[in-house]
């Protein structure tokens, strides 16, 4: 019965996403404005077609309805109900379902938010292109991803879903953040494609989408960060990022996504960069095809592919589909997208942007290149090339460290041009504040030049966010800690603390690995682990748990744990961490004792900071949220509007008495608070 | 925060100098290699940057297979002989095939190493011309129609195609 009702919401879905399209291609082409109008219902049935499924699926997982094969296969009466709702996301056919629902779920956002304007054919084209995107991902459903099989007698129980994956409530949060992350770019995308189509490239739908963009970037920050503590407290290795495909694919699309947001700037304020902000959106999208393709169609070899399937060659041609219609749209658009203006000088805001993009890009590059290299020349000679962290290491720690540098000197830099002067006067402190971090760190006991540069420049990019904020907070009050400047200057702190973190934990940490007898102690880093016992637990059904009794200084007692599930044949370790905000002691039990009260060996791992990596993300996905907020409301779609607004002194600025003072911000303030260029819709 | 832009120019410079000053030898200072290094440490560093031939995409560092294990152990005694890094790296580089976790830089790995360098350099250098090109050019006026707009905006009205968005309005 479940399998029927999703299978009906399946095809609900992909036939409204289709009849949505001809809809919209009647109204645009044909000229009939007012079929426009009629697209609500479709988008409805999408929605519900999508909500159907999923459900259906819930239903059948927590119901264990085994006659289904994605329930009988991924789900089992001994998982616990988190994770037997998680276990949607824990397999091909339901991450596709998962990603279908948020699809479905964006696009009657973006259909409720632009209701008044379904007419607009701008509009008309996005809501097209987001049902394309539908067609397919339930077109995907329909074949090779179809989460509704059933199979002929249905088991008895089920093997439930890789051990790995139900271990962690982390697992619960992380995928659903980075689908609405990796989803959410579908909707810059459409507006993208829609502008290129109706020829209206100017600046109109860069504000429509800059919200939509923040949001999906924001959750793609957070959906990356939560990965990464996952990996961290699951896997059992010590680290959290490792450079593996899965994670790249996640990571590729952030990079061009956060160039984005920063590009996009140059256009809103100056006109130019419209080639390049179109492109990057397409890519930003392509690259999440992409990703899914190479974590989904078992094409690579990773820890975290779980899955492997049929589907790859149509995610492929998707993504050829993308990248052909995209670019062939930006060219045959060219003559429009010429840009009028001149960047007067590199010293300038816009200048620093253009480096910070060509250093992002490069980081993509890098990415790309080490991910996907090794598999074009194995299909072309089948040579194997292996590339790896270190590589990674090695080719992204310059790029990193000059993006610190940016992120402190491009605040402070007006737009068009700086004096030197004007800018040795306004980084003076800032850089002051990253000479004091690095002193303190060498003072500490930090060596070696690259983290050092790291936490230097870390704490100038700080002081030169922290700077900002102040200024802004001073004229404006609690407000100066909204709008995109200043939340963004938030976003960099989170930057700033992952970078900082980053560093030191993979420069900084000691590992031992010990065979320990009851009582016996081994001293790491300035902590003292004592092996206190061994215990086997046998009281939950899902699992066996095996664990080593374990005190870190003596200040508690910790548990590294190798647990069996019943049907898993692998016993998998569950690390054990003492987290604090100077440094982590890592446990993870290699091997039990062989007999009764024999030695265990014990894997220690002491990093330094590693805690401010999750901080981090966190003051990112708060500075994004502020980001998000406006100064004061304007109408988005009327750049004039700012100037008028501006004009009859309502803006919290004018009204300060305090912002009369000729201080040296002036040149870098326009006539509008700097930080809402152009009023957001 | 210099509040001061009056000062003279030579005095304004003085505390970047000092700066500069502390900051070259901060990092003269920490860049003498850590003194408390430890041999397993040393002998994770370099099994960071071999694969562990039984499981796919990770290092010898970080798995648990005995044939990590094996590498671990091997690297330890070397370690203890007083090899250095490299040697130790080339010793197992020549033992097993395709162990090292860095792409060789001849051949197609090297496309790898030099294909993002030559990009960046490239884009620097195009933006620099292009920065040249921008500056030799002289500024656009602005043309009657620019005028009318600009009138038009400040008396209230909304111009009809402000960001040339085109007629599809």
């Amino acid at each position: 019965m479940n399998a029927a009702v999703g299978s009906a919401g399946v095809v609900l879905g992909f036939v409204s996403a289709a009849g949505g399209i001809v809809t919209i291609a009647l109204g645009l082409l044909g000229g009939r404005r007012g079929m426009l109008r009629q697209i609500v219902p479709f988008v409805a049935l999408v929605a519900l077609g999508a909500v159907v499924a999923v459900a259906a699926m819930e239903r059948g997982l927590i119901t264990r309805d085994f006659s289904m094969a994605y329930v009988a296969d991924h789900g089992s009466s001994k998982t616990p109900a988190l994770y037997n709702v998680a276990t949607l996301w824990s397999a091909l056919e339901g991450s596709i379902l998962l990603w279908a629902l948020v699809l479905a779920g964006y696009l009657a956002a973006v259909t409720a938010k632009f209701r008044h304007r379904l007419d607009d054919p701008l509009v008309g084209w996005a809501l097209l292109t987001m049902f394309a995107v539908c067609v397919f991902f339930f077109g995907l459903m329909l074949g090779p991803a179809n989460p509704f099989h059933t199979v002929a007698v249905a088991p008895l129980d089920g093997p439930g879903p890789n051990p790995l994956l139900q271990n962690h409530p982390l697992m619960a949060v992380h995928p659903p953040m980075l689908y609405l992350g990796y989803v959410g770019f579908t909707v810059p995308f459409a507006f993208a494609v829609a502008a290129l189509v109706t020829g209206r490239v100017g600046e109109g739908w860069l504000v429509e989408t800059r919200r939509w963009t923040l949001f999906a970037w924001a959750f793609l920050s957070a959906g990356i960060v939560l990965g990464a503590w996952w990996s961290y407290e699951v896997l059992g290795w010590g680290g959290y990022w490792a450079w593996d495909p899965v994670e790249n694919a996640s990571f590729l699309p952030w990079l061009t996504g956060t160039a984005y947001l920063h590009s996009v700037m140059v256009q809103e304020r100056r006109g130019m960069l419209r080639v390049w902000n179109l492109s990057l959106l397409c890519a930003t999208f392509a690259l999440t095809i992409l990703g899914t393709f190479l974590t989904r169609s078992g094409v690579l070899d990773s820890v975290h592919s779980f899955s492997e399937s049929a589907i790859g060659p149509l995610l492929l041609g998707f993504f050829a589909l993308v990248v052909f219609v995209t670019v062939g749209l930006i060219g045959w658009r060219g003559d429009r997208l010429r840009a009028p203006g001149r960047i007067d000088s590199p010293r300038s805001r816009e200048g620093s942007f253009l480096a910070n993009n060509l250093l992002f890009a490069a980081f993509a590059l890098v990415v790309l290149l080490g991910t996907v290299f090794p598999l074009v020349v194995e299909a072309v000679n089948g040579d194997r090339l292996t590339v790896g962290e270190p590589y990674f290491n090695r080719m992204t720690m310059p790029i990193g460290l000059a993006l610190l540098f940016l992120m402190a000197v491009a605040p402070a830099l007006p737009w068009r041009k700086a004096s030197a002067e004007t800018l040795a006067q306004r980084l003076q402190w800032p850089a002051w504040a990253g000479t004091g971090v690095l002193v303190l760190a060498v003072v500490l006991g930090a060596r070696g030049v690259a983290p050092l540069l790291a936490f230097g420049l870390g704490g100038f990019a700080a002081g030169a966010a922290v700077r900002q904020i102040v200024l802004a907070t001073r004229r404006q009050g609690w407000r100066g800690f909204m709008g995109r400047t200043n939340g963004g200057m938030i976003v960099h702190l989170g930057v700033v603390l992952i970078a900082v973190a980053f560093a030191a934990s993979s420069s900084y940490d000691h590992q031992r690995e010990a065979a320990l007898d009851p009582g016996e102690s081994v001293e790491v880093a300035g902590h003292t682990i004592t092996y206190l016992g061994f215990e086997e637990d046998t009281s939950d059904p899902a699992k066996v748990e095996r664990r080593a009794r374990v005190r870190v200084d003596d200040d508690g007692v910790y548990e590294p744990t190798l647990q069996r599930f019943p049907n898993g044949s692998q016993e998998i370790g569950t690390p054990s961490v003492r987290s604090s905000l100077v440094d982590d002691v890592y446990l993870a039990l290699l091997d039990p004792p062989a007999s009764d009260g024999g030695p265990v060996r014990l894997r220690v791992i002491v990093a330094p900071l590693v805690m401010w990596l999750w901080i981090g993300g966190g003051v990112i996905v708060f500075g994004s949220a502020l980001a998000a907020f406006p100064g004061s409301r304007r109408r988005g779609t009327e750049p004039t509007s700012a100037l008028v607004a501006a004009g009859r002194d309502t803006s919290p600025v004018a009204r300060r008495p305090g912002a009369a003072r000729p201080d040296q911000e002036r040149p870098e303030r326009p006539e509008r608070p700097e930080n809402e260029p152009i009023g957001v819709g | 925060m210099a509040d001061q832009p009056r000062t003279a120019p030579a005095a304004r410079w003085v505390p970047w100098v000092l700066m500069a000053v502390v900051v070259a030898v901060a990092l003269a200072v920490g860049s003498r290699p850590a003194d408390d290094a430890t041999e397993e440490d040393r002998v994770r560093a370099i099994a960071s940057t071999v694969k562990c031939p039984a499981c796919s995409g990770q290092s010898a560092a970080t798995s648990d297979a005995p044939s990590a294990t094996a590498i671990r152990a091997e690297i330890t005694r070397r370690v203890r002989r007083g090899e250095s890094d490299d040697e130790i790296r080339g010793y197992l580089a020549g033992r097993f095939d395709d162990i090292l976790l860095t792409p060789t830089s001849s051949g197609a790995g090297g496309v790898v190493w030099a294909l993002p360098v030559a990009a960046v350099v490239m884009a620097f250098a195009g933006l620099a011309f292009a920065f040249r090109r921008w500056q030799a050019s002289s500024p656009t006026t602005a043309s009657p129609a620019d005028r009318d707009l600009v009138a038009r905006a400040r008396t209230g009205g909304s111009p009809a195609d402000a960001h040339g968005e085109g007629d599809g309005r």
